[in-house]
Formats: structure tokens, C-alpha cells, sequence
């Protein structure tokens, strides 16, 4: 490795209203290195990546590449000094084909004029074979996996003569094979001499890829250390600054009856692909189910089902013994079942509705808050004020719009809602995305009194760490099915294999 | 589907994934009436009052610029449009309908006067055009954009025509109502017949309503025409009408009835405007109808049907345009022609009427009033012929109803931006995308 | 979408595709026989023809040809049953209405207004921008381009003076949609209403009571005297106006730029997916403007054929929902240039017949001219396979 860095970043500082999201980051990339850039959701490593791609552009410090100060106004700046980006959300137009995409914007012409699409596709052919892709360059994207159209990306790059790479979240939205996959592919291209810039909040990958990882917590840069002497609790310590795993106080759980019976379920997804293959599990009263596993092995699908939004193409459903398999959402609200989405924002909230509306989503066509179709505004505004007072929702009153809510309120407006209509069993999909602290104990907390009161929780999320304190019972998900069931006990290396395919073969049939 | 600029949660404006096309309406093109629901949250009457005034001056400017006095004519439209009617205050009288008694008041309720005949004028205007912004401004609410308000008041006019034509020997009660509610009725069908379509085939309302518009044109234009089945029975070359029935026309109630005067759909109307705030605010419709346009995934999630909404939303909409037309045929009209389908309007201004207004109740029917008191003080019978020419003055018109259409979709980003900063609050965990600037 | 497994039937070496286009084109076929001027008069040789179109759509539908099939079915029935009512109308209705030539000519001439609106749409609503306001901007185009050639004596300088107002007219719509990321419907119909009240408002201020002179420079016609001798073609093709020609260049030019080249690449990508256009260092404002003004200017072109190149003088409002018929035409298209120009044939084919007919029928010709509308309506509905717009278009595009 080369001594002299290929890439410098200094005293990096980047305000947005309201948050300080980078500030003066230093960070520096040597030739033919990959160097991770770690930090939990929030930290400000898209922001500084994007900053060195020219998509926004600091307020202070400086970008030298290969020691020469730079500036870069837009991407293209960034793309003629060699940089290349691999966004976490593709930016790949789906109705065009590989190679339209690859050469967009350096479009190889005859006579000047006319795209030359023969000769760009031969060009597409010789990179992809030189790194040892696979490619169909003419393929449309919306047809090939989403591993491919990855490699689609990161072939851009390499298009425009890239030397540095940045991936942004790269596994995110890949299974754990096609992760292993481009690992390979990362390996290959050091070898060729490009340097990689790997954005993760996942410490096994880090530990797995990276040669150096830099820390960043709340725009701030923490630490830079070799790989060699970092082990994932230490680098947890230095993301987190604290101790990471948060154990509820929580008396032994005694579960009863079953609440939910699944059976045999399997969902496709929008894509056609069978996303759920065979999933049966039983929610019992008083009991939290966890399911654990890495984003994309179908827990939206099974969500879907299990709520009404998304029709099973086999298997069974039931709630306290009704059938529900074939039922819209409205049938599952009704048969007992409450539900925290994952994306308050868009799907649990209506945001310009005030917060005593959105409290009587589901219950606004029942009495007492409506009568022969016309609604009982005191009513409702009664229930708000009481609910909004039970579950100390702060940052505004009954009338006042969701919208002005902080995160952690809003996400309490919608576990006040679904706990206070009685389900039967709650299903809670990934509950404390992007909550601070307190917040985050809070909807724990409510977790935990609704197992204690006889109700049953299923408890979805990507966070291992909750899935260990909250459960009492962990059900791995991997690429549609149920791979083991585990204890709260288990450790979480136990789980991380399970959970990138190690206990495949002894998957139930 | 965020409809907030700025973003909350940095994933801006991507197009939807073309897996979502298969499953879910909303995401296939969505609905650009979607975004308009900012709309609701921009409170107040300051913006539509400048955006008003902003449009009268870009109007004056034109006149200006072309030799007229600004001033003299809008002061023109102002005198023939009536509304100085409400600047005489005096010490006048009015009889309670029914008896002999007398009561004072302060306007001068005579249908002698100039200003009153230009008032009433206007406010028979202000009946329609509420109601074809009501038409607009309801499927807004729901997020659809519903262009389509010119082709359900045109079905409305003929239905009513036809009914208002036909059974001479109805009782004068059951024919109005027959009337009204069949008029309304197929007006609702027909915007229906939009809501449907997207509702099923995710096809883009504001093309199906377009279309619809040009489809009620052409049927009107056939019905009416030389040899259709509703042309007069006196005249065969005159492509027009017969009259409505005595039996079948709206009660007058202030003004002389050869002239046409203030027919009682103008209570219609308000009672129209009172059942659009009340079905939006205090029903179960209403609420289903507001989630889903201001969030249509959020009421998925809640159980509610986001197809069956847009159908009866559109359908809703197509009553209160419907309800216009035959309103309008009954009420004054009597008879209507080919040159009448073809060069009829008051569909269309119902889009500037609604966005003006904010699609709220009370905004439409301000709204309603300031472009009927525009479109009749400009007109034929109205305009001082020295101060400017009425074909010019009508022009006129169309250009300022253009300019509010033109400086409404853009404060629309103002209030959005002011909107936006205010829910920028600190302590969140994410950094929040910045608030864009334009350019 | 997952490849299929098993390979399609096929019908004495036939694959279903080519079976269903046989079908439409029988169907077609059966219509036409009763029709000058092969004018058979038996009812049965429609039914002849007709029936195995019918039964060719069936099949092709059964072995998953939807689209096609389901259209050689219709073309089956209808041909079948418009041949056999052709049989029972006198002749001499017949010889009238379906006079090719005149219709041919009429056909390309009501065609070529809307081809320029719709291909001028293209470029705008392929960048990601929805142009309602076409109608305005021909209806602008119309006008100055009389105001123009009147004032300046020329029809040249006419046309460019209709493609500069519509231009701007554009440009207005551009800057209050993208710029200022005002709803782009809102903005089009703004621009329709602004359009109709100041071609409406200069007009009267000009040319007052009296119009527009009757002697305004127009557009000549080409004659191409060579080809006179030959049948149907000569007739047709050997007068038409050179605005005609210049829309068939249009056309061409059009196509190639869109789909050939990397401008149009990066049109495409612009109104598909702007921020990964804008990640690779496209200026999604830039591509954006340039589309929605050449619209406007297209447009504008299609008007000034109206008034320079067809009728010879302005009327208020003269474009009459042609910029929407356009705008039919294009989606019925499906956003490509020929798809457009085929539609807007077809539209124009139904307006020329509507005429025609206008004499046997009588008013009743008049709901001919409601047909684009419904035609499209069947279109955006999806009867006939969907027609799927850009993925970004109408939604204003934020820069970071």
C-alpha cells in the first residue's frame, strides 16, 4: 500500500436547518485501501460522502485528491477527478437497458451526432469481463435482480475511469449471498487498484472487509483504527458511546393461549418473486414473538399478510380461531389485531390530519365517535385529550397537526392508538426506527405491559439488539422461512449466522 | 407519497418502483392533486387576497399598455358588476314575502335600480360558480384533480333541459325536483365514470375528465344541433332548444322575472356550500375522503378503501357541477343551443374558483363572488362601451382568471416552504434534507 | 416478468402475433369490400371475411396474444358489421362518403395540427414535464403567425413568428413549473385561458370588427406535378401543403433525435428518473426548459398551419380543443413519435369522415367528432394494453 493518500477530506463542516450534521470531519483514503466509514443512522456519513461527490457542497473545510485541493460544484466535477458513487437507493433508470444506463451522460456517438449504442455495448462487454461481472448488457434493470443492478452502479463507475469507489450501504438491500458476492468483487477491484470508501452501520461486514474504519457519531468523527485491533464491542463503544445493548426490565414471561396461528404461509411479492415460503409461527398471550433477520428476507411480505394488505398465495390465518387468510385490513383491525408500521410517516399517520384525527383511524365509523355516518367531533376530541395525556405525547394538543410532532411523539400518537383499541395481538414492525433514547424506552416499555396484560406481541425488527432484549421467543427469517427458533439466551453471533443463511440446512421443512 | 417540500425523511420525489405499478392505484402516475393538499394547511386569506390583487394589476398593466385607463376600467367592472349595490346604505324598507308588512333596511332592495340589476346578475353567476368550484375543489380534497367540471355541468343543462321540456302537465314541486335530482344524478355518473377508471386502471383523471369534457361537448352539440332529438319543434334551422316548462322554472325572489332575476338556487347553493363543509368535516365520508388525499398510503393502512373513495369522491363532485347546470337551466337559462355547449365556460372558471379558495367552503364561495362580479361586470350588457370595448373587457377576463391560475400554483410553493420550516424542529435523530431553494 | 417456459403455439407456421395482425387486417378487409370502389353488394362477402378475422383473434387471445387478439376481434365484428350495412346503403351515399381522395387529403390536413402539437408534447413530457397547455400555445402559434405574416408580409416570417410566441408562451409554463414547482396542470390550463384571452384581447385591438384581411400571405402548397398520373397516389400527395411535408420531416427527425441520440437519452432519462440523470451530471433544469419551449414552439407551428397554411385567416378561439385532440393523441401513441402521428391519422381520418358523412346522416355526423376522445379514453384506460407515461412526469424536481 501507498503511503501518500489518494484522498483527503479536512475539516469538513455541513449545516442543515436545525441539525449539524457534519462537523469538521476529517477523514483520509489511501491507494488501494478499503476504509469503512461507520456510524449508526443519522451520523452524517451519507452527508460527507455526498458532499465528496459534489451532490452538496460544505460550508467549510476541503477535498484534496492525489494532494491537489478540489472543488466540486456538481458530480461531474467529482467524476472527472475519478471518483465514483454507488448510492444506497439506485439511481438506475428501470425501463432503459444496462448499457443505456451506463453511458448515460458519456455517450459514445458516430459522426458526433448519432448514439453509437453498438459500440457502447461492446464497451460495457469489455469492463464487465475484465472485473469478472456477469452482465446481460441488454437487459432492461427493471428485469434483473436487485445484486445485478448493483453491479450495474459500480460498473458506471467504472465506466467513467473511477479509482475511488464509495458504496453507500451497499448489503442493504442485498441477500447475504449476493452480499458474499460483491465482497468478491470489492477484492478484485482493489486488486486492480481502485480504493473503496465502504459506508456500513454493520459491524460484521466492517470487520469482514475493511482494512481501516473511521467512526463517526453525530457529525463528528470519533476515531480511525486499523482493523486489526477493533472487535465489534469495541467499535459498537465507539459508534454508540455507550453501552450498546439496552436490557428491559422484564418479569419471566407466562405465555397462554394461542392467540395467532400461522400456517404455511406464503406471499409473493410485487416483483412476482415468492418473498415468503412457508412461514407458520404461533403468537400466545402474553408473550413477545421476535423475528429477526436482515432487511429483505420477506418480513415485509409477511407483515403484509399477517395484516390484511397483501393477499397469501397459500397457507393460513387466524386470529383466536377466525380465519383471516382471505381478509382485507379493515376484517384483521376488527378481528383483534393492532399494528405499528414501520414508516410512521407515510403509513401511520396522516400527517396533516390533527392528532385527534389520526387517533380515530380506525375507529371514526364506530360509535360513539360517529352515528348514522355523521361524526361526534367532542367525542373524539375527548378520547385525543385523555389518550394524549395516558401516554405523555408532548409537542402539541388535540387539534394540532401531526405533522408538527418530533419523531418520537408521533411515533407515541401511534402506539397510543393501536394499544389503546384492545388487540388481541400487536404486531410492532421495526417500532423504534430513527427514535432517540427516550422514546425508544418508552415504546419498549409499552411493548412489555401489553405482553403483562395477556395480549400477544409479535415483534419485528432489524435491530438485534431489540429482538434479544425484548423477546421471548427469537424466530430467525431468512430468505422467506423460519431457519431456528431461539431463546432470549442466544448470543448474537448464534443469531447472525442463522440470520445470513448458516443454519439453512437445518431449516424446518 | 410525502406532499411536504423540503422532505422529512430524504428519499425526495423518487418515481414509484415499478413493482409498486401492479398492486396499489396511487402509485401508478400518481395524482398531481395529491400534492395540492398543502393547500389545507396553508391557513389565512392573505395569500388568495394578493394572489388576487397580483393578477388585477398584471390585468391593469396589459390594458394599460394597450390605451386604456386601468382605473376607469376596473372601476367600470366594479359599478357594472354591481357590488357598489352594497355602498349605498341608506334608510330603505323590504316586505316580508307573504304579507303587506314592512320592515326597515339598509340597502335598497328596488328593482328599479341600476346597481340592484347588476347585482343580481352577478349573484346568479355566483350560484353557478360556486358550485362548479365545489365541484373542483371536493375531488381536490380527495387528491384528484377534477378538470372535468365543464362536461358534468353541460350533461346537467341538457338533463335538466330535457326534463325541464318534457312533462308539461307535473305539478310545479316534483318537476324542479325531478329536474334537480336527475340533472344531478347524471352529472355524478358522469364524473363517476373518471373515478372509476382510476380507481381501477390507475388511468390519470385529469386525461379522463379532459376527454369526458370534449365528449359531453360533442353529445351536446349533436343533441342540439339541426335534427337532434332535443332541437326546438318550431324551427328546424334554429339549432337551438325549446323552452322549459313554466312548471319547471326556480322561483324568483328578488328582481323583475322578464329580465332575469334571482332565482332561489342561489339558497341552493349556499345550502351547498353548507353540505360541502359539513360531508368534509362532520361525516365519515368526509374523513375517508381527506385521508386518502392527504395520504393515501395511511389510509390504506388504516382500513380504508382508497378505490372507493376516489369513485365517490369524483361522483360527489360531478353532483355539485350537475346541480350547477340544471340550476342555471332552470333557475334563468330556459333554452339552450349549439353556440351556447360550444362557447359556455362556467365550468372551466370553476378551477380558478376553487384554487383561489383553497378548496374550502367559504374561500369558494369569496372566490365564486369575485370572478361572477368579473365575468358580468365585463360583459355585454354591463361594460361602459368608452372605457373599454366588451369583447376586450371579456378578454380581459380570461387573462386574469389565467394570471390567478398562473400565481396560485406558485405560492402554493410559498406557503409550502414557510409550512416546511416550521416542522423542521430539532432533537430529531436524522438529519433532515435541507429545504431546497429553487435553482 | 419471468421468461416463459413453454414456446408459443403456432398455426400452419404462424405464431399467434402474426395470426392476430392477419385477423385486424381481415377485419378490415371486410369493411372495406363493401366499400368503392370494390363496392360488392351481397352482404355476404363481409361476413366471408369478417368471420375467420374473428376466429384468428380468438385464437391468438387464447394463446396469450391479449392486446392484438382482443383487436382482431373487434376489427372482426365491426368490419363484419359495418361491411354488411355498407351493402344496404344506396350507392350513392356510398360513392360520397368514401371518397378516398378527398378524405385522404382531408385526413392529412386535419392530421397535421395535432401531429405538431403531439410531438411536441413528446419532447415536454418525456423531460417530465405535463403540458396541458398545448392548446394555448397553437392557438398562440395561430395567431402570430397571422399577426406576422400580415404585418410583415411574408409567411416565413409569420411562422417564426408564431414559433417565438410559442416559445414564450412555453417558456412561462416552464419557468412556473419548473422553477417555481407549481402543479404543472394548474400552470397548462393557466397558459390555455392566458392564451384565449390575449390572442382574444390583441385580436379585437388590431383587426377590430372587421378580422383578420383576406389577403394574408399564407403557406403555399408543393405541387409535385411527376406524380399526377399515378392512381390515388398522385391525387392525394400532389397538393398538399408544404407545412404537410414539413410534418412527415418532423417526424423523422424527431424519432431519430429522441431515440437515436444521447440528447434524447438524456431527455429520456430526465423524465424517467431525474435525480439519477442529475447523479451522472445532467442539468435536469436545463433538459427540462429546452423541452417544454421546443414544445411550445412545435405547437405554435401546428397553429400557424391552422391559420397561414389551411384557412387563411384568424377567428377567436380557431384551435377548438385541437391542441387536446394532440394531446390524444399522443398518449393513444404512447409517447413515441410515429405512435403519435398514427393516431393523430386516425383522428384525423374520423374528423374528415365525420364531414362526409354529415351529408347522409345529417347531424348525427357530428358525434364522429367525439370519437378521438373516446378512443383515448379507451387508451389511458388500458383496453387496449397500457399506455404507461414517462415515470417522473409530473412531478417537479427538486435539486439539492
Amino acid at each position: 500500500m501507498d503511503a501518500a493518500p489518494v484522498l483527503e477530506l479536512r475539516g469538513i463542516t455541513k449545516q442543515f436547518p436545525g441539525v449539524l450534521a457534519n462537523d469538521h470531519v476529517d477523514f483520509d483514503l489511501k491507494r488501494g485501501e478499503v476504509h469503512a466509514l461507520l456510524g449508526e443512522n443519522g451520523a452524517g456519513k451519507s452527508t460527507l460522502m455526498n458532499i465528496l461527490y459534489g451532490l452538496y457542497s460544505a460550508d467549510e473545510g476541503e477535498i484534496l485528491v492525489n494532494g491537489k485541493p478540489v472543488t466540486f460544484s456538481s458530480p461531474h466535477d467529482a467524476i472527472e477527478q475519478g471518483i465514483g458513487m454507488v448510492h444506497q437507493h439506485f439511481m438506475l433508470i428501470p425501463v432503459m437497458t444496462v448499457t443505456e444506463n451506463i453511458v448515460l451522460a458519456s455517450e459514445p456517438t458516430t459522426a458526433g451526432v448519432l448514439l453509437d449504442y453498438a459500440g457502447a455495448r461492446k464497451q460495457v462487454e469489455e469492463i464487465s469481463q475484465r472485473f469478472g461481472f456477469a452482465i446481460d448488457p441488454d437487459a432492461r434493470i427493471q428485469d434483473i435482480t436487485v445484486g445485478q443492478q448493483q453491479r450495474v452502479e459500480i460498473l458506471k463507475t467504472l465506466y467513467r475511469n473511477a479509482d475511488i469507489l464509495i458504496l453507500d450501504e451497499p448489503t442493504a438491500v442485498l441477500t447475504p449471498q449476493e452480499a458474499t458476492e460483491l465482497f468478491a468483487i470489492l477484492k478484485g477491484l482493489v486488486a486492480e487498484g481502485m480504493s473503496i470508501i465502504f459506508i456500513s452501520h454493520k459491524l460484521n461486514e466492517v470487520l469482514e472487509i475493511a482494512g481501516r474504519v473511521t467512526v463517526l457519531r453525530r457529525g463528528k468523527r470519533v476515531d480511525t483504527i486499523p482493523r486489526e485491533g477493533a472487535t465489534e464491542a469495541s467499535l459498537a463503544r465507539s459508534m454508540v458511546g455507550r453501552e450498546v445493548l439496552l436490557r428491559v426490565d422484564k418479569k419471566p414471561a407466562s405465555p397462554g393461549g394461542i392467540l395467532m396461528h400461522v400456517q404455511d404461509v406464503h406471499v409473493f411479492d410485487d416483483r412476482g418473486l415468492e418473498a415468503v415460503r412457508g412461514v407458520s409461527l404461533d403468537v400466545r398471550a402474553g408473550e413477545i414473538v421476535g423475528i429477526a433477520g436482515v432487511d429483505g428476507n420477506g418480513q415485509t411480505e409477511l407483515i403484509d399478510a399477517l395484516t390484511g394488505l397483501r393477499r397469501p398465495a397459500g397457507g393460513r390465518i387466524e386470529i383466536e380461531g377466525h380465519d383471516l387468510t382471505n381478509s382485507n385490513a379493515n376484517a384483521h383491525l376488527e378481528a383483534g389485531l393492532g399494528h405499528i408500521p414501520e414508516d410512521r410517516q407515510r403509513r401511520g399517520l396522516v400527517l396533516e390530519f390533527s392528532l385527534a384525527e389520526n387517533l380515530v383511524l380506525h375507529d371514526y365509523d364506530k360509535q360513539p365517535y360517529s352515528r348514522f355516518g355523521a361524526l361526534s367531533p367532542r367525542r373524539i376530541l375527548a378520547r385525543a385529550r385523555k389518550l394524549l395525556t395516558d401516554y405523555d405525547v408532548r409537542g402539541g394538543g388535540p387539534r394540532t397537526p401531526a405533522s408538527a410532532l418530533s419523531g418520537g411523539n408521533q411515533q407515541k400518537v401511534v402506539v397510543a392508538r393501536e394499544v389503546s383499541r384492545n388487540p388481541r395481538v400487536l404486531i410492532a414492525a421495526q417500532p423504534t426506527r430513527g427514535l432517540d433514547v427516550g422514546a425508544i424506552e418508552f415504546v419498549h416499555r409499552q411493548l412489555v405491559a401489553e405482553r403483562d396484560t395477556g395480549r400477544g406481541v409479535l415483534l419485528v425488527s432489524l435491530e438485534l439488539d431489540e429482538i434479544l432484549s425484548l423477546s421471548d421467543r427469537i424466530l430467525v427469517l431468512y430468505e422467506g422461512r423460519i431457519v431456528g427458533e431461539y431463546s432470549p439466551d442466544a448470543t448474537e453471533e448464534e443469531l447472525g449466522i442463522a440470520m445470513t443463511g448458516g443454519r439453512r440446512e437445518e431449516a424446518a421443512a | 407519497m410525502s406532499s411536504e417540500p423540503g422532505g422529512g425523511n430524504g428519499d425526495l420525489e423518487q418515481p414509484p418502483a415499478p413493482e409498486a405499478l401492479a398492486t396499489d392505484p396511487t402509485a401508478y402516475a400518481p395524482s398531481v392533486g395529491e400534492r395540492l393538499a398543502i393547500y389545507q394547511r396553508a391557513g389565512g386569506i392573505v395569500t388568495p387576497v394578493i394572489t388576487a390583487v397580483f393578477a388585477f394589476f398584471m390585468g391593469g398593466i396589459v390594458v394599460a399598455a394597450t390605451g386604456h385607463n386601468p382605473w376607469k376600467v376596473y372601476k367600470g367592472i366594479f359599478t357594472g358588476s354591481g357590488l357598489n349595490w352594497f355602498f349605498h346604505v341608506g334608510s330603505y324598507s323590504i316586505t316580508i314575502p307573504g304579507t303587506n308588512h314592512h320592515v326597515w333596511f339598509w340597502w335598497n332592495t328596488s328593482i328599479q335600480s341600476n346597481a340592484a340589476y347588476n347585482l343580481q346578475q352577478t349573484l346568479i353567476l355566483t350560484t353557478t360558480l360556486s358550485l362548479t368550484g365545489l365541484a373542483v375543489a371536493f375531488a381536490f380534497r380527495c387528491g384528484l384533480f377534477n378538470i372535468g367540471g365543464q362536461g358534468q355541468y353541460l350533461i346537467g343543462v341538457i338533463t335538466g333541459l330535457w326534463i325541464g321540456t318534457s312533462f308539461p302537465h307535473l305539478a310545479r314541486g316534483p318537476h324542479i325536483i325531478l329536474a334537480i335530482v336527475v340533472a344531478s344524478g347524471c352529472g355524478a355518473v358522469w364524473a363517476a365514470i373518471a373515478g372509476f377508471l382510476k380507481a381501477a386502471t390507475g388511468a390519470h383523471e385529469v386525461i379522463t375528465t379532459i376527454m369526458l369534457n370534449w365528449i359531453a361537448y360533442w353529445i351536446g352539440s349533436y343533441l342540439l344541433g339541426q335534427g337532434g332529438p332535443l332541437q326546438n319543434s318550431f324551427n328546424p334551422s334554429l339549432p337551438v332548444s325549446n323552452t322549459v316548462v313554466n312548471s319547471a322554472k326556480l322561483p324568483v325572489f328578488w328582481g323583475n322575472a322578464a329580465l332575469q332575476a334571482l332565482h332561489i338556487g342561489f339558497f341552493i347553493a349556499i345550502g351547498a356550500l353548507i353540505a360541502f363543509w359539513f360531508i368534509l368535516n362532520r361525516t365519515t365520508l368526509g374523513y375517508e375522503v381527506r385521508a386518502v388525499g392527504f395520504s393515501p398510503e395511511a389510509a390504506r393502512y388504516g382500513g380504508i378503501s382508497i378505490a372507493r373513495n376516489y369513485v365517490v369522491a369524483m361522483a360527489i363532485s360531478g353532483c355539485f357541477a350537475g346541480l350547477a347546470g340544471v340550476l342555471d337551466m332552470l333557475g334563468y337559462q330556459y333554452r339552450f343551443g349549439v353556440l351556447d355547449v360550444q362557447t359556455s365556460q362556467l365550468g372551466f372558471i370553476g378551477i380558478a374558483v376553487a384554487l383561489l379558495g383553497r378548496n374550502k367552503a367559504i374561500g369558494v364561495a369569496l372566490s365564486a363572488l369575485l370572478f361572477a362580479a368579473l365575468l358580468y361586470g365585463t360583459s355585454t350588457r354591463s361594460i361602459d362601451q368608452t372605457v373599454l370595448k366588451p369583447e376586450l373587457a371579456g378578454n380581459l377576463t380570461l387573462m386574469i382568471q389565467a394570471l390567478v391560475l398562473l400565481f396560485v400554483g406558485a405560492d402554493v410553493l410559498i406557503m409550502g416552504l414557510w409550512q416546511a420550516r416550521r416542522r423542521l424542529l430539532p432533537g430529531r435523530m436524522k438529519p433532515s434534507a435541507p429545504t431546497a431553494e429553487a435553482g | 416478468m419471468a421468461a416463459r417456459a413453454e414456446p408459443r403455439p403456432q398455426w400452419r407456421g404462424l405464431s399467434p402475433t402474426q395470426t392476430a395482425s392477419l385477423g385486424i387486417f381481415l377485419g378490415c378487409f371486410a369493411f372495406l369490400l363493401a366499400l368503392p370502389p370494390i363496392t360488392a353488394r351481397a352482404p355476404w362477402w363481409p361476413a366471408l371475411v369478417g368471420i375467420p378475422a374473428v376466429g384468428a383473434g380468438i385464437w391468438a387471445v387464447t394463446s396469450g396474444v391479449k392486446r392484438l387478439g382482443w383487436l382482431a376481434v373487434a376489427a372482426g365484428i365491426l368490419g363484419t358489421a359495418l361491411g354488411v350495412l355498407a351493402t344496404h346503403t344506396s350507392s350513392s351515399n356510398l360513392d360520397y362518403v368514401a371518397s378516398w381522395t378527398p378524405l385522404f387529403t382531408a385526413m392529412f390536413a386535419f392530421a397535421t395540427p395535432l401531429t405538431f402539437a403531439a410531438i411536441g408534447g413528446m419532447f415536454a413530457e418525456r423531460s417530465g414535464v405535463v403540458n396541458i397547455g398545448l392548446e394555448g400555445m397553437m392557438l398562440t402559434g395561430a395567431f402570430f403567425a397571422v399577426l406576422g405574416a400580415d404585418k410583415l408580409g411574408n409567411w416565413a416570417l409569420g411562422l417564426l413568428c408564431a414559433v417565438v410566441a410559442g416559445g414564450v408562451a412555453a417558456l412561462i409554463h416552464a419557468f412556473v413549473s419548473i422553477h417555481l414547482r407549481a402543479d404543472q396542470i394548474v400552470s397548462g390550463t393557466a397558459i390555455n385561458f392566458l392564451a384565449l384571452g390575449v390572442t382574444g384581447y390583441f385580436f379585437i385591438q388590431v383587426y377590430g370588427d372587421n378580422g383578420t384581411p383576406g389577403s394574408i400571405p399564407r403557406v403555399p402548397d408543393v405541387n409535385l406535378s411527376i406524380i399526377d398520373g399515378i392512381p390515388f397516389i398522385g391525387p392525394v400527395f400532389g397538393h398538399l401543403n408544404l407545412m404537410i411535408w414539413l410534418t412527415f420531416v418532423t417526424l423523422i427527425v424527431s424519432y431519430v433525435v429522441m431515440f437515436r441520440t444521447p440528447i434524447g437519452l438524456r431527455i429520456r432519462s430526465v423524465g424517467e428518473h431525474p435525480r439519477a440523470a442529475d447523479t451522472v451530471g445532467i442539468s435536469v433544469y436545463k433538459i427540462r426548459y429546452a423541452a417544454v419551449t421546443l414544445s411550445g414552439m412545435l405547437a405554435a407551428l401546428g397553429g400557424a398551419y391552422l391559420s397561414i397554411g389551411f384557412v387563411g385567416s384568424f377567428n377567436e378561439n380557431m384551435t377548438a380543443g385541437r391542441g387536446f385532440i394532440g394531446l390524444a393523441a399522443l398518449i393513444f401513441g404512447n409517447w413515441r413519435p410515429f405512435g403519435a402521428f398514427a393516431a393523430a391519422l386516425l383522428f384525423g381520418f374520423s374528423t374528415a369522415l365525420s364531414f362526409r358523412l354529415a351529408q347522409p346522416w345529417g347531424n348525427a355526423a357530428v358525434l364522429f367528432q367525439a370519437l378521438p376522445y373516446v378512443l383515448t379514453l379507451i387508451a389511458v384506460a388500458g383496453v387496449i394494453g397500457r399506455s404507461i407515461p414517462p415515470a417522473a412526469s409530473g412531478r417537479p424536481y427538486r435539486k439539492q
